[in-house]
């Protein structure tokens, strides 16, 4: 491995840099390079594999396998970006570099897509709890781990699942496991129980497909507008902000969150201290030049913080960066969404919604929902994983 | 120079490959292969699933994304795509007795799968087995384009089709290059 001192890979000709290979910079970077190939693309992502947040629900279940969502970076390299297995340590937009440890890197455009932070400070007792409490909300170890205590839940125990105030990565994604954690415990530990609480007033998305989903799993219990402020895993604890105290066998706890910890350093979240505010055609923050973000990190535009989201995104600002770096005018490009939602082993429900540019915004076109739940959603939903996968990655 | 996205329907055609696969090569068995479609069977599906006589939860939002995209861009672009035939596999028994079959099929979708143009009558050549199938079975249900007086001889024969034979048939157009 190259020493990451001083300028560690000067820049010849044209260059971006992306900071994150997930959802969002993983097809950021395929796609530079696909428009245009004459522009060097460097990407920074500490983990030598990517590991699909989508479909991560089914480990629990032991529908899927966490190897089966799990890819390497080859097909990247294929296409001629150069990857670090490396974190970014800052962002100096001034002079236009992107600093890693002891060194640093030029780039031309940069694009930045580190998905979500979690706001450990705002449950007491979360930060203290360390892996005692998951969140298995970044898909790897921690889904693992978390599907290793729901299959040792004594029959009869109590699992706790705890859904975090909007805006949050994945807006079905806590339903989506709360079908899969009592289809578990429905069929393998017939005495236990899940209960279900939520920050929220109501579920907040596919509300009335979840509601029907649930008529299967009386193992389920659904409290709305329960904000969990505190953990104890001493006395295998949580407490809301009712005051109610709610004991568990296991707890999965998935916190507040905020943007990548680099975007919030390199000072381009807005007001709110937690989110990016970015350009709707060219994804360029409003607040620096030449640093672009997408995916999970960004706010303001009328979209969910989806992974069909971030990929369209990736893809949209990687055209735009190419047109603004050959001196053209980007074209205006909408991006689009769908989220399916396993509600068991073999059946999911969806979510659609199309969007366009108007007065150089992104806005929605429509929203439609599936009838129901069914099987050929199911194969549906593999079917589109199948085709992201390679779309951000092959 | 001019590079592999500069088509004007290439950029707005990102919003597809989540599903379709980049330039509509879909690698999954469920997603059809939208490379090399013909523009009038391209335009005819979008404005079926636009006014939602084809119903799909997916392709509803879409399509009036494309209507808003600009629909002969998009035609233009697919239509531009070399087709591959699909990688998923197919039963070789299957495909024979599918071949039989489709004695009953030659009428419209002519001998050699590729379908007539003037008759409104797509290509089925090579599509995933898993799509084909399901769309057969959509008609056999009555639930592709429902009511549709057009598509009434191609769904009573639908009925009669039993569903082993349905997936006999899938195997065999999907074979077809
Ligand atoms: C359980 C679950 C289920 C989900 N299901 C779906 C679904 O079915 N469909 C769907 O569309 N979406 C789903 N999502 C949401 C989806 O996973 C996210 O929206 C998506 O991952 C966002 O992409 P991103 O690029 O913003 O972030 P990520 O994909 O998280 O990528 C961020 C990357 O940046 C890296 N990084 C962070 N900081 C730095 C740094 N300083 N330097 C270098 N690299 C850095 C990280 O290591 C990471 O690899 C689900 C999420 C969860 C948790
Ligand atoms: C979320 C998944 C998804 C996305 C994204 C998507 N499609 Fe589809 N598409 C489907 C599905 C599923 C079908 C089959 C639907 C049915 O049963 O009729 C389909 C069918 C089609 C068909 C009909 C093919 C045939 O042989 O009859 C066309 C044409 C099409 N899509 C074009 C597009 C275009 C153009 C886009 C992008 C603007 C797009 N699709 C985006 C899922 C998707
Ligand atoms: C009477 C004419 C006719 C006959 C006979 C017929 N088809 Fe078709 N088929 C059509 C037409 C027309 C369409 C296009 C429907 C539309 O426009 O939505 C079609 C569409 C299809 C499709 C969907 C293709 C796609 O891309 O979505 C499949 C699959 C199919 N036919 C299979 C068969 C098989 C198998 C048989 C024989 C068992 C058969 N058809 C017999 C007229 C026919």
């Amino acid at each position: 491995a190259p020493a990451i001192k001083g300028d560690f890979a000067p820049k010849a000709g044209r260059r971006v840099v992306v900071v994150g290979g997930g959802w969002g910079g993983a097809t950021a970077a395929k796609y530079v390079r696909l428009a245009d190939p004459s522009i060097e693309v460097v990407l920074l992502e500490p983990n030598k594999q990517f590991v699909s947040c989508p479909f991560s629900n089914l480990v629990l279940s032991g529908v899927r396998s966490i190897d089966g969502l799990t890819f390497g970076y080859g097909g990247l390299r294929n296409h001629g970006v150069r990857i670090y297995h490396e974190s970014a340590s800052a962002i100096e937009p001034d002079t236009g570099r992107v600093r890693v440890g002891d060194g640093y890197l030029q780039y031309d455009r940069l694009i930045v897509s580190p998905g979500v932070e979690f706001q450990w400070e705002q449950v007491d007792g979360l930060a203290a709890a360390q892996d005692r409490v998951l969140h298995a909300w970044k898909a790897g170890p921690q889904t693992v781990e978390l599907a290793r205590q729901l299959a040792a839940i004594p029959d009869g125990g109590v699992f706790v699942l705890t859904v975090p105030p909007v805006a949050y990565r994945c807006p079905p994604g806590p339903y989506e496991r709360a079908c899969q954690v009592a289809f578990y415990l429905k069929t393998h530990k017939p005495k236990s129980k899940l209960i279900v609480l939520d920050a929220n007033q109501n579920v907040v998305s596919k509300a009335a497909l979840f509601r029907a989903a649930w008529k299967d799993y009386p193992n389920l219990e659904y409290r709305a507008s329960n904000k969990v402020v505190k953990v104890d895993p001493s006395v295998r604890e949580v407490t809301t902000d009712l005051g109610d105290r709610v004991k568990y066998d296991v707890v999965n706890l998935i916190p507040p969150q905020r943007a990548g910890t680099i975007a919030a350093q390199a000072d381009l979240v807005g007001a709110d201290k937690r989110w990016c505010e970015v350009n709707h055609l060219t994804y360029e923050s409003v607040k620096h030049k030449n640093v672009h973000v997408v995916g999970d990190s960004t706010i303001g535009l009328p979209v969910p913080k989806s992974g069909n989201i971030a990929n369209a995104m990736g893809k949209i600002c990687a055209v735009a960066v190419v047109h603004l770096l050959n001196g053209k005018e980007p074209p205006a490009m909408a991006p689009g969404n769908t989220c399916y939602s396993w509600v068991n082993d073999r059946e999911a429900i969806a979510v659609v919604n199309a969007y366009k540019i108007e007065g150089g915004k992104v806005v929605q076109i429509e929203q439609k929902l599936t009838p129901g739940q069914s099987a050929q959603w199911a194969q549906n939903a593999d079917g589109w994983a199948r085709s992201i996968w390679q779309d951000i990655l092959g | 120079g001019a590079g592999p996205l500069d088509a004007p329907g290439a950029s707005k055609a990102l919003a597809c490959s989540a599903c379709h696969g980049l330039g509509g090569q879909s690698p999954s068995n469920t997603m059809p292969i939208i490379a090399g479609i013909a523009p009038w069977y391209f335009k005819k599906a979008i404005e079926d699933y636009a006014a939602g006589r084809r119903p799909s939860p997916e392709m509803e939002p879409y399509a009036k994304y494309v209507r808003e995209a600009g629909i002969d861009d998009l035609a233009a672009y697919f239509a531009s795509q070399s087709r591959q035939p699909t990688a998923v596999k197919v039963d070789a028994g299957a495909v024979e007795r599918g071949r039989v079959a489709s004695q009953q099929c030659v009428v419209c979708h002519v001998e050699s799968g590729k379908g007539d143009p003037a008759k409104g009558i797509p290509d089925l050549r090579g599509q995933p087995p898993g799509y084909l199938a399901n769309q057969m079975l959509l008609f056999k249900a009555d639930q592709r384009s429902p009511g549709d007086p057009t598509l009434k001889a191609l769904k009573e024969l639908m009925k009669s089709v039993p569903d082993d034979q349905i997936a006999d048939l899938a195997a065999y157009y999907s074979s077809l290059r």
